[in-house]
């Protein structure tokens, strides 16, 4: 017999009393709401290590993201234009596409990568990035990362975040909430342990 | 109502005195108490070293001993905590439906919920730092548990604060365990005695001058240690408090 | 009267300030964890959902796997099932060989850990590197974690630093944990773009999608799985959930609950493999499915392994990872150890003084100390139960079992305190190595009644 057949028999002769599947919508609507959705975001973020900014109306969103990383050579970015309402503003900030290069490696030494993402989280900072390039590594090598992200794409909990997520047409999507860290030697907390050091939402 | 006073082995022989406040302490609060004598041990040593069935006979004793009574009440949380907890289990096997875990309590638990007196003639001009006893806190839920998202309470605090004269603190880390766990602290005494220097510390650094506990077992751990190094603290068990001046 | 934890507990203590320091900063996370806990108003209602949905996950492995086996093909990727140990790590193997990988890059995954999987492929000549940094520390020191989600909390940067001079060519006397940290972050780099395929556990199988779920604070996996293009994921079984609706429900506990955090930095969804990739998948028992059959037991495969359990323990806190002889210490290593294999593991069954904090700290619910009580019960059946901790309960026993026995011992017990302290306090009381011995009363309380002097 296959170890499948094996393991499924053994379950099934194992398995003592079957549980219910239990009903969430109780807890889904006791779950924490915050008021000033974005003031919340905002505060998350710093908490998490990374930052939120807003972006207000008639910034240049390329300004905005020179003033934030003046030393940025490299700058990969996903996004070509922002779209807002009826106003679209184009990105001319960025150096290359992420699908520009012909392997992963290659996006080694990016200084910062502009990425959007799709859905923000406001109890814990994380927003969904659902792939939208070839390869999804810029979301990690890059040694800053930008997120754009519609403000009314934020969420006050993750069982409001869940519903509206997918994995797309290349089958990954992450939360990322802040910058990559570690505190694994003496639990000192340090910033950019392999991904971005810095994570910077910009909410248009 | 009719109290059987349940005084667990090492109070009468370490701790009468605990025993004799409990008794004075209800009897002042109108409660109709006895001793049924040919009480001896609740088991719990025993069964907490891995020994189970070696209490079997002892929660049968203790259950014959007490199945007149109203309530069953005794000044150690740990073995009211093991009765309650175990006993249905322990005389599973036995004819007889165990009679005494659904109508044992803590003195303290009794008093709080059952008497709720609004008075106490105590007075007690000292500062305490109250010992949260890991069963009594988590098993018998005389207080909240620091873990848990729930409103503080604390059955000890109230009842001491119908103390006069009296200063109620709680250590830092306030329901943090002491170490004893009867064969715990011989088996593993190098562990155990970590965990009770740094309890007694803790109350120590509040600036009480006595740790008091619904638990002799904790405190008489603690006094152990206590005495071994000197330090500048005392323990007393709630009762003694709670029954000043009578 | 000892065991193997008592003694290597003993031991740690004896260096008082590394001692002080781990039970201090392993309570900060406690504290953190609590503090995060509290902001949220329906925790103790999340944690029941999660004990909920776990033991209906657990009850139906059968259907939920099964479901998650076709999605993850229909996804695209491949799906293995291993019986135990071995067979997960020659699937592994296999997938590697074929492949003709040289170099292997590795997030941390403790079901490796369980199943001996670096020690297997070394042995076949892949190099496998740990990723996660304090893993790769600890691997470049030939040494094990002592804590599930904090795996090198029992090592000093100054031992770090040393060993960094020697692997990553760091400044001598620099161990600055910043410094350090980037340095490894140089170094890592490197060897993620060299690898030909990269392996990560997952802290959920999702039934519904058929996709992986990975959790870390450093970004490993994922730099991992977007260098080489070949995947692979082994995941014990009770991983699986249900839904992306459950997901909604654990990862808000996971990280709260572990390191005080609101959720790990990467929650990532691996669903589909990569263009021009392949993504494996191995379902591991290996002893999950008899546990099912333990009704005293079987709660343990509600497990998160988010650490919480160790941090709040206090025993864990004071005596390290390494006292216990499982490879998982703390209140759930306790009761891993003993369902793999009681006559190895038993020893852990003392360090534990019976405080129940770990189940109040459990995300799912875990009845810890209840099933180590149980176990504790189990070990003369077993024929290991300690002797001299027997010879005492017996003894008590006979004692306690004769009232009048019991009431001429009362009587007389006070004699006891005349006895000479060098014949009390000797290397064979264990009690009196730490305590003086309590004193007893002139009159017990059976003498004050009797004598009616309790009025």
């Amino acid at each position: 017999m296959s170890s499948r057949e094996d393991i499924l028999q053994n379950i099934r002769r194992n398995t003592q009393k079957r549980y219910e599947k239990p009903d969430l919508s109780s807890l889904v609507q006791k779950a924490v709401k915050y008021e000033d959705k974005i003031g919340q975001f905002c505060s998350v973020m710093e908490r998490v290590g990374g930052k939120a900014v807003l972006l207000h109306e008639g910034e240049d969103v390329n300004e905005v993201i020179r003033k934030l990383y003046p030393e940025a050579r490299r700058i990969a970015s996903s996004v070509r234009v922002l779209k807002r309402g009826n106003e679209s503003q184009q990105l001319n900030c960025y150096t290359f596409h992420p699908d520009e290069v012909a392997a992963s490696a290659e996006l080694d030494g990016t200084d910062l990568g502009i990425v959007s993402g799709k859905v923000g989280v406001c109890e814990n900072g994380a927003v969904w990035l659902e792939q939208e390039m070839e390869e999804r590594g810029i979301y990690f090598i890059a040694e800053a990362l930008i997120i754009l992200l519609d403000k009314t794409c934020l969420v006050n909990n993750m069982h409001e975040a869940y519903p509206l997520i997918d994995t797309g047409e290349y089958g990954f999507g992450v939360f990322v909430s802040g910058p990559s860290k570690t505190a694994d030697i003496e639990q000192a907390l340090v910033m950019g342990a392999h991904g971005p050091r810095e994570v910077t939402v910009i909410l248009y | 109502m009719k109290v059987g006073l349940f005084i667990p082995c090492y109070i009468n022989s370490v701790f009468p005195q605990v025993g004799v406040a409990s008794y004075k302490l209800l009897k002042s609060l109108g409660v109709e108490v006895d001793y049924p004598l040919n009480q001896t041990c609740c088991g719990q040593p025993m069964a907490n070293a891995g020994f189970e069935h070696e209490s079997v006979e002892l929660a049968k004793h203790f259950d014959e001993l007490f199945k007149d009574y109203d309530y069953i009440v005794g000044p150690s949380a740990s073995c009211v905590a093991f009765v309650r907890d175990h006993y249905g289990k322990l005389l599973a096997g036995e004819t007889h439906r165990c009679a005494s875990e659904g109508r044992i309590y803590d003195i303290c638990e009794f008093i709080h919920d059952q008497i709720r007196p609004t008075e106490l003639k105590a007075s007690f001009p000292h500062k305490v730092s109250i010992q949260n006893s890991c069963h009594g806190v988590r098993l018998l839920h005389l207080s909240s548990p620091s873990e848990m998202n729930i409103p503080y309470y604390n059955k000890l605090r109230d009842l001491l604060s119908l103390v006069k004269d009296i200063e109620i603190v709680e250590p830092e880390r306030p329901d943090e365990c002491c170490g004893f766990g009867g064969m715990f602290a011989v088996e593993e005494h190098e562990v155990s005695g970590r965990m009770g220097r740094d309890k007694v510390q803790r109350h120590i650094d509040t600036g009480a001058e006595y740790i008091v506990g619904a638990d002799s077992s904790c405190l008489m751990h603690q006094n152990g240690i206590i005495s071994r190094d000197h330090l500048p603290i005392k323990t007393i068990h709630i009762v003694e408090i709670l029954a000043a001046g009578l | 009267m000892s065991t193997k934890h008592s003694k290597a507990a003993g031991r740690f203590l004896q260096h008082k300030e590394l001692a002080a320091w781990h039970d201090e900063t392993l309570w900060m996370v406690r504290a953190k964890r609590d503090k995060i806990s509290k902001e949220l108003p329906e925790w103790e209602d999340l944690r029941n959902m999660a004990e909920a949905i776990k033991m209906y996950s657990n009850s139906h492995l059968d259907t939920l796997l099964q479901e998650f086996e076709k999605n993850a093909q229909a996804n695209g990727a491949h799906v293995y099932w291993a019986k135990d140990a071995d067979e997960y790590c020659s699937i592994v193997h296999h997938i590697l060989e074929s492949h003709h990988v040289k170099h292997f890059i590795k997030s941390k995954s403790m079901l490796a850990e369980e199943c001996g999987l670096n020690e297997y492929l070394e042995d076949k000549g892949i190099e496998v590197v740990e990723s996660d940094l304090g893993e790769r520390i600890l691997q470049l020191m030939h040494k094990r974690p002592s804590h599930i989600v904090l795996p090198a909390i029992h090592i000093r940067k100054e031992e770090i630093g040393e060993l960094f001079v020697k692997e990553m060519g760091t400044e001598p006397g620099n161990n600055d944990q910043t410094y350090l940290t980037h340095a490894a972050r140089k170094n890592l780099r490197h060897k993620f773009i060299e690898a030909e395929a990269a392996m990560t556990g997952a802290n959920f199988a999702v039934a519904s999608t058929g996709e992986c779920v990975v959790c870390t604070n450093e970004g490993n996996a994922d730099m991992g799985t977007s260098q080489p293009k070949l995947q692979i994921t082994a995941f014990g079984m009770e991983k699986i959930v249900p839904d992306r609706e459950a997901l909604g429900v654990f990862t808000r506990l996971l990280a709260r609950s572990g390191t005080g955090q609101p959720i790990t930095t990467y929650t990532s969804h691996y669903r589909k493999p990569r263009k021009g990739g392949e993504l494996h998948i191995i379902i591991v028992d290996n002893g999950r499915s008899q546990i099912l059959a333990d009704k005293e037991h079987v709660k343990t495969l509600n497990c998160l392994r988010c650490g919480a359990c160790m941090n709040t323990c206090p025993v864990y806190r004071r005596s390290g990872g390494y006292s216990y002889t499982y490879f998982i210490p703390g209140p759930i290593g306790i009761n891993l150890g003993m369902l793999k294999a009681p006559l190895h593991y038993y020893d852990n069954v003392s360090a534990c003084s019976l405080c129940h904090s770990c189940q109040n700290v459990c995300p799912a619910k875990v009845d810890l100390a209840d099933q180590i009580y149980c176990w504790r019960q189990q070990l003369q059946r077993l024929g290991v139960a300690s002797t001299p901790k027997h010879v005492m309960s017996e003894g008590m026993k006979f004692l306690m079992e004769r009232p009048g026995l019991f009431d001429w011992a009362l009587k007389n017990a006070s004699l006891v305190n005349k006895i000479p302290h060098w014949m009390i306090y000797n290397g064979l009381n264990d009690w009196g190595k730490e305590h003086d011995m309590p004193v007893f009363a002139k009159e017990s309380f059976n003498e004050l009644w009797k004598k009616n002097k309790v009025k």
